[in-house]
């Protein structure tokens, strides 16, 4: 493999492996930039939408309809779950919301686990992303462009969502000054369900979308929620732009250190968060907590 | 009366007893299984074949006239909880006997007690080559085969191959180098060339760097130490870069687990198998047959495997008339069990059965939902089993 | 002061009445209390919400652990030396966290701690990497003394520890260092303008946790024979976490019943389902929406009531 193939291959790794950590992080970045919650239940949801997944596919034979039900269940879950308990939680201290999600992590991980079982299950990649595409003749997956793809759309999307439409404003505006929206007549209640809804669901997706590359397994949740914290950390809590960045950054820093590096594998991901905290404390485009 | 879960497995496995000793003299074994966590499906099929093994013995009238009990606990497969969860039912059940732990660091924490405990145990899954290298302790037998024996079978298979040069790849922690170590050292008695191993992190969810080396080595086969969910992943990816055209796939240990998780990507995998359901001597033809009326299906890997440590329990419980440590363990020593996989030899200096080993390659099967591992070689006990207390070989 | 003596009392004649079962329950739970309660002199006497206190278990038990198998080291030296390294460590740590505040400052706990998992998942010769260090002994005391081996002498031994941890973070807390601390948590800015350096006090604070934390990790591994990487892995530090707000934050005797609660309902649920963790995250919200101030303060309040 010459060096320019290589360089392109791996580049491309880094960018697939960059969007499966953006949609998890995305999703985490702003349940807490709206509504100041940890939410320790996020790798729960991300592995709740694998196995909704596996089994939309199994009933339905399409994995675009596993795409798209797999983050509306989990994502109506998110939603009822904040209805009923996080609401009343408003005002109390963050010890609160980090113990009830921890909690709701416990619950769900063993629902979980009764309705599919002990063993991983296959998710099949979906006839027309099962091939492979050469590039300077080396195989690459068709899937993993697609990865690299919709993470490139979905981050358009969500930005063009915040920036011009009007409950990307909402949102935008709750986050700075919930006081003033409520004093607008919004019912600023709805649109936390919404967000909390939201942040679930894309986490969700990214499990849908991980699924042909892991199959959905229990084992999934106590990996992601870790990651999940580093892309958030890095990138700076509640900063959408900012979680992008970190995506981008740790997946090049994992595809190409793990090539040179292989010994630091386990580390460099914490090293790099490390790095990243002493320069700036609130991560790299967050605002200073 | 509190209904626990205890309470309800000893009427289980009493109520099958076909005798007349009561309850209360029932024969305890302990269970310290992990049945949650990611280990919970190895840890559900061992448990499976211990109470299928229960059920058969208790039909049959018991072990030495008593009931057979098991005190099933759940560990999640974190040595802490291990260690507290036998030591309550040493402490509080007066068990003396244990089986069925399913990850190697749990027994390693496990096995130094064993003396203050009075307990003996059996090992129905764990393969670590040091339980009985450096850290053999006497009241721990292994029925199983272990992680080397796993490798020597599959080298051995390689010696008749015409593929020369190899790279490995295997989980960063105990197991992973071990079983790698034995690889170089075996190959390269082979006569063949070992290019380079490199190791990945347990919970490793993208390995398209890690299949990118493997592609660079230059190697004609590649020898996988994966286990669980990092190999499901590995399998899955790599057969998305179309790795296995080009590099024959080998591993440690094929299961179906893994098969039934990766699919068609697990198809033309060759590696060693511990207890391969299509054996055909007549012990292993009643076993897949009673198991098959029971529940339906064929028995796995772990599942049989399990079921040969309770069958070598049970012939040590009869030939010593006692579960007393003092007695059972040199009823064990030496003692020749017809086992599943034929006739094995549990050996007194270092309490490891000397047992066949076994090379499977996963084909695609018509009319079968998953591939199925079929056996492609055997080799016999005397060249799969390592010299005593040791984990390398010398032919 | 009362009503310590006769907790101390009644907890010293336990093993005359326990079976030995329940006495190994008890001895780890007071490893465990010893544990939550250092951690309480962060998260509830300064708001310093650590997600990395597995680090301060894991050192003092991987430390004691090698200095019995390698030295021959009288164990109450070893257990003391433990808990020094990590409160040594601690200063390090603490040095680069307090750079930050707030949620900044959890997430670089947690930063750490993940580091020492993965650096002792590493360093094999030290640590014995994935296996950890097994077969630990339990050395003569000094002067030969072998009580400490029995069951009961290593109780006795965990006991005098944790009263006297408690004994010196009560009197911490009562002392102006204590005011100063608590003058941290409610309003840094505040502090830091009368003249405080908060920072050092800070330092302080989390040295002093690190190294009763260690000391109940120096105790652990010797209790149990081993050490592995599980005690430094963050899902037990969030556990311990759990244990001060289940406990009572803030009350130094609140997370040590939460420690005992959390060991025995584990324990008991465990013996009757497999689904043992639903109802563990059940009765964890259960406690959020309905007993705010945790075990101590349900107690508490009904003895006022």
């Amino acid at each position: 493999m010459d060096l320019l193939s290589f360089l392109l291959v791996q580049c491309l790794n880094a960018l697939s492996q960059a969007a499966l950590l953006f949609f998890l992080g995305v999703g985490l970045t702003l349940i807490f930039g709206i509504m100041r919650i940890v939410n320790f239940a996020h790798g729960t949801f991300y592995m709740l939408g694998a196995f909704l997944g596996y089994s939309v596919v199994r009933l339905t034979g399409s994995f675009w309809a596993g795409l798209v039900l797999g983050p509306l269940v989990a994502g109506g879950i998110g939603a009822a779950f904040e209805l009923g308990l996080l609401r009343r939680l408003y005002g109390r201290d963050d010890s609160a919301f980090l113990m009830v999600t921890f909690g709701l992590t416990l619950v769900l991980g063993e629902i979980i686990r009764l309705v599919w079982g002990v063993n991983a299950l296959q998710v099949e990649t979906p006839e027309a992303l099962s091939g492979i595409v050469f590039l300077l003749d080396e195989p690459f997956p068709v899937y993993r462009l697609f990865l690299a793809g919709a993470g490139a759309v979905m981050a358009v999307g969500i930005w063009q969502f915040l920036e011009r439409t009007r409950l990307g404003l909402l949102i935008r505006a709750t986050s700075q000054n919930a006081e003033m929206v409520h004093a607008l007549g919004v019912d600023v209640n709805l649109v936390r369900s919404g967000i909390f809804g939201i942040g679930c669901g894309l986490a969700a997706l990214g499990g849908v979308l991980a699924a042909p590359l892991l199959s959905a397994s229990l084992g999934m949740a106590g990996n992601a929620i870790i990651d999940a914290f580093v892309i958030v950390i890095i990138g700076g809590m509640g900063s959408f732009p900012g979680s992008l960045l970190a995506a981008v950054l740790v997946a090049f820093v994992q595809v190409f250190g793990t090539y040179y590096f292989p010994d630091f594998a386990l580390a460099a991901m914490y090293l790099l968060m490390l790095l990243v905290l002493v320069v700036r404390p609130g991560g790299l485009l967050g605002k200073e907590a | 009366m509190r209904v626990s879960r205890r309470t309800l497995m000893q009427t289980a496995a009493v109520a099958g007893f076909a005798g007349t000793a009561r309850a209360a003299d029932a024969i305890k074994i302990g269970i310290p299984v992990a049945l949650t966590g990611p280990l919970g499906g190895i840890g559900a099929q061992m448990r499976q074949a211990c109470e299928f093994w229960a059920k058969q013995v208790n039909a049959k009238g018991g072990l030495l006239g008593r009931p057979v009990e098991l005190i099933v606990e759940d560990t999640a497969a974190n040595p802490a909880t291990t260690v507290r969860k036998v030591q309550e039912m040493v402490e509080r059940n007066g068990v003396r006997l244990i089986t069925c732990i399913v990850a190697s660091n749990e027994a390693l924490a496990v096995v130094p007690k064993l003396a203050e405990w009075d307990t003996i145990f059996v090992s129905g899954d764990n393969g670590d080559g040091r339980l009985t290298g450096e850290s053999l302790v006497p009241n721990f037998f292994r029925p199983n085969v272990s992680g080397p024996m796993g490798t020597r079978a599959v080298t051995l298979w390689l010696r008749d191959s015409p593929m020369k040069k190899f790279y490995g790849i295997g989980m960063d922690y105990a197991w992973g180098h071990n079983s790698m170590e034995v690889f170089e050292a075996e190959a390269k008695r082979a006569g063949k060339e070992f290019l380079g191993a490199v190791f990945s992190p347990t919970g490793t969810k993208d390995f398209s760097t890690y299949i990118t080396k493997i592609r660079q080595s230059g190697a004609e086969g590649c020898y996988l130490v994966l286990a669980g969910d990092d190999n499901v992943a590995f399998l899955t990816q790599a057969k998305q870069y179309r790795l296995g055209e080009k590099i024959q796939l080998l591993t440690e240990q094929v299961d179906e687990m893994g098969i039934n998780a990766s699919g068609d990507a697990s198809v033309g995998l060759i590696g060693g198998s511990r207890y391969p359901a299509s054996l055909d001597n007549p012990a292993n033809k009643a076993f897949v047959a009673a198991w098959k009326a029971e529940y339906g299906r064929l028995p796995q890997m772990f599942e049989g495997d399990q079921y040969q440590s309770c069958v070598v329990m049970q012939a040590g419980i009869e030939k010593a008339g006692s579960i007393e440590a003092a007695k059972l363990r040199p009823a064990l020593e030496g003692l020749v069990v017809n086992s599943v996989k034929g006739p094995i030899t549990m050996r007194a200096c270092d309490h490891q059965a000397e047992q066949p080993g076994f090379v499977v390659k996963v084909v695609k099967v018509a009319g079968m939902e998953h591939p199925v591992p079929q056996v492609i070689a055997t080799y016999p006990a005397d060249r799969v089993t390592p010299p005593c207390n040791k984990m390398v070989y010398t032919d | 002061m009362r009503a310590f003596v006769c907790v101390a009392i009644v907890l010293a004649m336990a093993p005359l009445g326990l079976p030995l079962f329940a006495m190994t329950l008890l001895t780890e739970a007071l490893i465990l209390g010893l544990l939550a309660m250092s951690l309480d002199l962060m998260v509830g006497y300064t708001r310093l919400i650590s997600f990395g206190h597995a680090a301060a278990y894991g050192l003092g038990a991987y430390a004691s652990g090698y200095l019995l198998l390698h030295t021959s080291l009288p164990l109450p030296f070893a257990v003391l030396s433990a808990s020094v390294l990590a409160g040594v460590v601690a200063i390090g740590v603490a040095w680069v966290c307090t750079l930050a505040k707030g949620v900044s400052f959890s997430m670089l706990t947690l930063a750490f701690a993940q580091l020492l998992y993965a650096v002792a998942f590493k360093w094999t010769s030290v640590t014995g990497a994935s296996d950890g260090l097994a077969g630990i002994p339990r050395t003569a005391g000094p002067f030969g003394m072998t009580v400490l081996q029995t069951k009961n002498g290593y109780y006795y031994l965990v006991l005098v520890c944790l009263l006297g941890a408690y004994a010196f973070c009560r009197s911490l807390v009562g002392s102006p260092f204590g005011a100063v601390l608590r003058g941290i948590r409610e309003n840094e800015a505040k502090t830091l303008s009368l003249g405080y350096n908060t920072r050092l006090y800070k330092i302080a604070v989390v040295a002093v946790s690190f190294a009763l934390g260690g000391l109940a990790g120096a105790l652990y591994s010797p209790f149990a024979g081993f050490a592995n990487t599980e005690l430094l892995f963050w899902l037990f530090s969030g556990q311990v976490l759990i244990m001060v707000i289940v406990g009572g934050q803030g009350t130094l005797v609140g997370p040590i019943l939460g420690a005992a609660f959390f060991m025995l309902l584990e324990h008991v649920l465990s013996e009757y389902t497999e689904s043992w963790a639903l109802f563990f995250g059940l009765i964890f919200i259960g406690f959020v929406m309905f007993a705010p101030q945790g075990i101590w303060g349900l107690l508490t309040r009904r003895a006022r009531a």
